[in-house]
């Protein structure tokens, strides 16, 4: 099976600053523009993702997840190891980016897609889906500000999950809207599946992740703990924190 | 090259921010888009009062054009200074002033700064077009001059872009950056020949001559300041419809050229580390 993305051994390092000098004079005062210490936040991590493939990210708070997830969308780059995407990448990190409080929800369909990579004909073309799959039809031409949170969230999803990339980058952004648009957004999932696209996503609802993922990587630390099936990763995971149960 | 190909990519990005940033300015607000041009009318006024009342500038009147009017010729010069000044702020501030996207989201980040300089582009192109029929009704042979007035725009932006390249990135490791430039532009504007005529420079600077024995006059200092090549430009195709002095070409396409090459080296030697930066 081909890969749609290679990652090979990945490192990015942090600066955890004790001083800082964001200012000119404080930086010409002190001599010097900071006092770090390097802190890597991923180390030596390989690991490939199957196209085609629903892959997991998983681990406990500040193992590196979303520092992966980020290096994975291009948001940083890794300070060593490379990268490698087979196929248009798109990244929901967090939905509604860029969206203009003044302009219309229709407004900002189109410049929160052109920031998400669509060209005007694609946003054109799947303009009435994603009107349908938000829900929020009646108000379309409203400013966006005057939204509920939960239609502006909705609204934000429904653009990202358009864009059809080959590979969908997810952040724990699942868990938006009531119950009736989750059920809609596993079923898009699905689709995106069936369709034989890749998408990887962090989590930390292990039942999120057993239901859909068939592959998963746990990082642990900055360290890749593990990587493989599903099932087999996710036990392991589990009886890392509680070895009696 | 893929970054280039990728920066053709994001035309329609570009565009879409720009039209953000258009569209949203004046919501709310009654005389909407009319604003634009009360700020350039109330400067006229102003320094048209100080200037040419009070300290009785007397520009020369326009050759061939024959114009002869205080307030056309500052103008000529204020607008195209204001849209610098203006841009070059607003160019430094969009990499921190759109945070929430760089953290969130790839694209090219050059798109910030360059949607940021278009979008006061957008404004000054109104700007300019309310100038020239006032131009063309006070009696100038503007005609012609469209053209090259456009070209020089074009040129002038280009030169904003380059600038504001390097004070972004500049601003995101040193947040002084915005306030050292507004004190920056207050002198510049003193330094460059918008609110007096370049004649009065030249006179001060035939009589002083060499400056600590040395054959350098204030002028040849005076003249380093790349927005005098870009004012005096504008006032030859506006004010005087000629052709610019070829020196005041040169120099500003040199600036351009080197703005743009520092700027964009800049620009690409930080871009990748900006999201940590923030």
């Amino acid at each position: 099976m081909s890969n749609a993305i290679e990652v090979r051994d990945v490192g990015k390092m942090f600066r955890l600053y004790h001083e800082r000098n964001q200012s000119l004079k404080s930086a010409m005062m002190r001599r010097r523009v900071s006092v770090h210490e390097d802190f890597w936040a991923l180390r030596n991590v390989t690991f490939d993702v199957p196209a085609g493939s629903t892959f997991g990210l998983i681990g406990s708070n500040g193992s590196g997840k979303s520092t992966l997830l980020k290096c994975l969308a291009k948001i940083l780059t890794p300070n060593e190891g490379e990268i490698r995407h087979f196929g248009k990448i798109a990244a929901l990190l967090e939905v509604g980016s860029g969206f203009h409080p003044e302009l219309s929800g229709r407004e900002n369909i189109f410049l929160n897609g052109a920031i998400l990579g669509m060209s005007r004909k694609e946003i054109q073309q799947k303009f009435d889906e994603i009107v349908d799959f938000s829900g929020v039809e009646q108000f379309i031409d409203q400013p966006v500000k005057n939204y509920s949170s939960g239609m502006y969230v909705r609204l934000g999803f429904s653009v990202a999950i358009n864009v059809d990339p080959d590979i969908l980058v997810v952040d724990e952004v699942l868990a938006v809207g009531d119950a009736e648009f989750q059920l809609k957004c596993q079923r898009k999932f699905q689709d995106f599946r069936t369709a034989g696209k890749t998408v990887v996503l962090v989590s930390h609802s292990l039942g999120t992740v057993q239901s859909m993922c068939d592959h998963v990587a746990w990082i642990n630390k900055g360290h890749l703990e593990q990587a493989g099936p599903a099932a087999e990763v996710i036990a392991a995971y589990s009886k890392s924190f509680a070895p009696e149960v | 090259m893929t970054y280039i190909r990728e920066l053709l990519g994001a035309r329609e990005l570009l565009s879409n921010l720009v039209m953000r940033d258009v569209r949203g300015q004046y919501k709310r607000t009654i005389f909407g888009r009319l604003w634009a041009l009360v700020n350039p009318l109330v400067a006229m006024l102003v320094y048209t009062f100080v200037f040419s009342f009070v300290f009785r500038i007397q520009p020369a009147p326009g050759n061939p054009s024959g114009l002869n009017a205080f307030p056309l010729w500052l103008l000529c010069g204020l607008l195209p200074w204001t849209f610098f000044s203006a841009a070059v702020n607003s160019g430094l501030g969009s990499i921190l002033a759109n945070y929430g996207l760089v953290t969130k989201v790839y694209f090219p980040r050059l798109v910030l700064p360059l949607s940021a300089v278009l979008t006061r582009g957008y404004n000054w192109a109104w700007e300019m077009l309310v100038l020239a029929v006032a131009l063309i009704a006070f009696g100038s042979f503007l005609w012609p001059w469209i053209p090259v007035a456009l070209a020089l725009m074009v040129l002038l932006m280009l030169f904003v872009v380059g600038v504001s390249l390097a004070l972004c990135i500049a601003n995101v490791h040193f947040r002084d950056t915005q306030y050292l430039i507004s004190v920056v532009m207050q002198i510049w504007l003193y330094l460059t020949p918008v609110v007096y005529p370049l004649s009065l420079v030249k006179d001060q600077s035939d009589r002083v001559g060499g400056l600590f024995g040395t054959n350098i006059t204030v002028l040849d200092m005076y003249s380093v300041n790349p927005m005098m090549h870009f004012i005096e430009a504008f006032r030859a195709v506006l004010y005087d419809n000629r052709f610019p002095n070829s020196a005041d070409i040169t120099a500003c396409l040199i600036w351009t050229i080197a703005a743009l090459g520092v700027g964009f080296w800049i620009f690409r030697a930080s871009e990748k580390g900006l999201a940590e930066a923030l």
